[in-house]
């Protein structure tokens, strides 16, 4: 024998105060989803809370984003120092720096600074490693493609070579990150 | 001949096995349930995990212990704040790393507002699954300020990455206090007005209650936590009774379940238990906010060293996320990488019980009583 399931009617129940029960349970039903309905209906002479996502808001979406948000990733080559401490702390090693000794300049130079934006996830934990402020993030997230190499972002083409940037040993070089920074971020904005 | 007159002969019954899931939108993600019913009525109910297991945990031995932050997001994309809190909380405590008060009053507000979106979207898709879907564009509305104010304050909208091991990542940007607060103001009036859309209603009352009764003996014996565990009347809550961060010196109520709707600890109560839960930490982050203010700038990291390698041993630490306790166990061996990390959720524990409750239950009850555990499928297989 199953268990009787726990809504199923007691009959045990006068049959007359089931009845009242039942149309006192319409009404109240009736009266809250109409309490409901008027919540809805308030709505109706509201504000709109929708946008109309790409081409009919007032600005552009990456124009209203906040300063401190994560888009994708973008490098300057020319403030970079090559110390791969972004390359290192990645979680899922989406970044390839390549440097080397160059013989004819007879000093190290950058080859490849690769970002595959396809496996980023976003963590900005390259960012905060960062001591020129070299890799930073910017406002654009709109990159769909319908080839995936096209998001291996190269910020050194092929066969240039990158002097990679020194910090200059005068000022203390907390105090030249801090400028160097600063600098970005003014020309960010 | 008089045999094949009785219907046991004509009619031959036997029970059917049907699968719910893994792409069934009530299961909230890739979950399987093997249901054992007869006609309507189940008499079994099996979850079949593991559909979303990505091997957070054996990642977390390769990519080291500041690489594992953004993965602890994933675990629970839902409230990922709380996740991060949970893992940063562990590793200090194995490496003996200090937290400046400006960084835990920070982590507390972040993963307060983090509760109240989730528990938006826990109250409104739980809406959605009963049929009112009017109330999950309500809750999303609120949560979209919510995402805002977290995407100014740390860069992203769902998966955090906010807190680090010995502080967190960012300090308030500009006018963050001011706008916090016009929306805590805007939002406590909204839980009245989202309870008069559904709490009240009597066709979603009627719907839930006496459904899935979890008896309190039950609730601790099959190891429920958080607002599962207290919708069965059990005032148990890890901030509460088990204090980290800031909480001892807040002010707030540990909302259990009451029997509103019918029997103590059905479907109606765990709901009701996170409507409530919004409101207790909208006064938190208020507390908090106020806090904040008051504290002169100050440092947001503590003094961490450059590598972390935290000594030989083991640590246990819990928090209490938006989905329950939430414990994360490091064993380490005194290099980069963890040894072993092993993290348990809410949303796991809460599978044990389905197949207890299951029985003589219908399908359509089943829905009910999955969405009043508010399960993230990436949580239960991480």
């Amino acid at each position: 024998m199953r268990e009787r399931h726990p809504r199923s009617v007691n009959f045990e129940i006068p049959r007359y105060i089931l009845f009242m029960t039942y149309f006192s349970n319409i009404k109240t039903a009736v009266s809250t989803v109409f309490e409901g309905m008027t919540i809805t209906f308030s709505h109706l002479l509201r504000e709109p809370m929708t946008i109309q996502y790409p081409d009919r808001t007032p600005l552009p979406v990456k124009d209203t984003l906040p300063p401190r948000y994560r888009g994708f990733l973008c490098v300057r080559p020319e403030i970079c120092t090559a110390c791969t401490l972004c390359q290192k702390t990645c979680p899922i090693d989406c970044i390839v720096i390549e440097h080397s000794k160059d013989e004819e300049l007879k000093q190290r130079v950058m080859t490849r600074f690769d970002i595959d934006m396809a496996k980023c996830m976003f963590c900005g934990l390259c960012t905060e490693q960062c001591s020129t402020g070299a890799i930073y993030f910017t406002n654009e997230f709109e990159a769909s493609t319908s080839n995936i190499k096209d998001l291996v972002f190269k910020f050194i083409k092929q066969g240039e070579k990158v002097i990679p940037y020194k910090i200059p040993r005068k000022k203390k070089p907390a105090a030249a990150a801090a400028e160097t920074q600063a600098a970005a971020k003014e020309k960010k904005e | 001949m008089t045999e094949s007159n009785q219907p046991e002969k004509v009619f031959k019954t036997e029970e059917m096995v049907l699968n719910m899931g893994p792409q069934h939108p009530s299961t909230h993600g890739v979950l399987r349930f093997e249901l054992t019913t007869d006609g309507e009525v189940m008499t079994k109910a099996v979850p079949d995990i593991g559909y979303l297991h990505r091997g957070i945990e054996k990642l977390a031995e390769t990519v080291g212990y500041v690489g594992f932050m953004p993965y602890t997001d994933r675990i629970d994309y839902v409230s990922a704040m709380t996740a991060n809190q949970g893992y940063a909380m562990a590793v200090e405590k194995l490496a003996g790393i200090e937290v400046t008060r400006r960084a835990e009053l920070l982590r507390c507000t972040a993963s307060e507002l983090n509760r109240i979106s989730s528990h938006l979207v826990g109250v409104g898709s739980f809406g959605l699954d009963m049929g009112a879907s009017t109330p999950f564009v309500h809750a999303l509305r609120e949560r979209e300020t919510i995402n805002d104010l977290l995407e100014s304050l740390c860069g992203a909208r769902l998966t955090y990455n906010y807190v680090r091991i010995g502080g967190v990542s960012h300090d308030l940007p500009t006018g963050f206090i001011d706008k916090a607060m016009v929306f805590l103001n805007h939002f406590e009036p909204i839980v009245g007005e989202l309870n008069r859309l559904l709490s009240d209603n009597k066709i979603f009352i009627e719907r839930l209650a006496n459904i899935g009764v979890i008896s309190k003996e039950d609730a601790i014996n099959y190891g429920l936590v958080g607002p599962n565990l207290r919708g069965s009347g059990v005032k148990f809550d890890v901030r509460r009774d088990e204090p980290y961060s800031v909480y001892p010196e807040l002010d707030f109520n540990i909302p259990v379940g009451l029997g509103k709707a019918g029997t103590l600890g059905d479907c109606f109560d765990r709901y009701y238990v996170r409507v409530e839960e919004m409101r207790e930490s909208a006064k938190i982050v208020r507390q908090c906010l106020l806090k904040l203010k008051d504290l002169p700038e100050g440092d947001i990291m503590g003094k961490v060293p450059r590598k972390i390698k935290p000594p030989k041993g083991e640590v246990l630490v819990k928090v209490e996320s938006s989905r329950g306790e939430m414990a994360y166990w490091i064993v380490s061996d005194g290099s980069d990488n963890p040894l072993r990390l092993h993290c348990r959720t809410g949303s796991f524990t809460s599978m044990g019980i389905i197949e207890k409750l299951s029985r003589g239950m219908m399908i359509a009850d089943l829905v009910a009583l999955i969405g009043s555990f508010d399960i993230v499928a990436p949580e239960v297989d991480r």
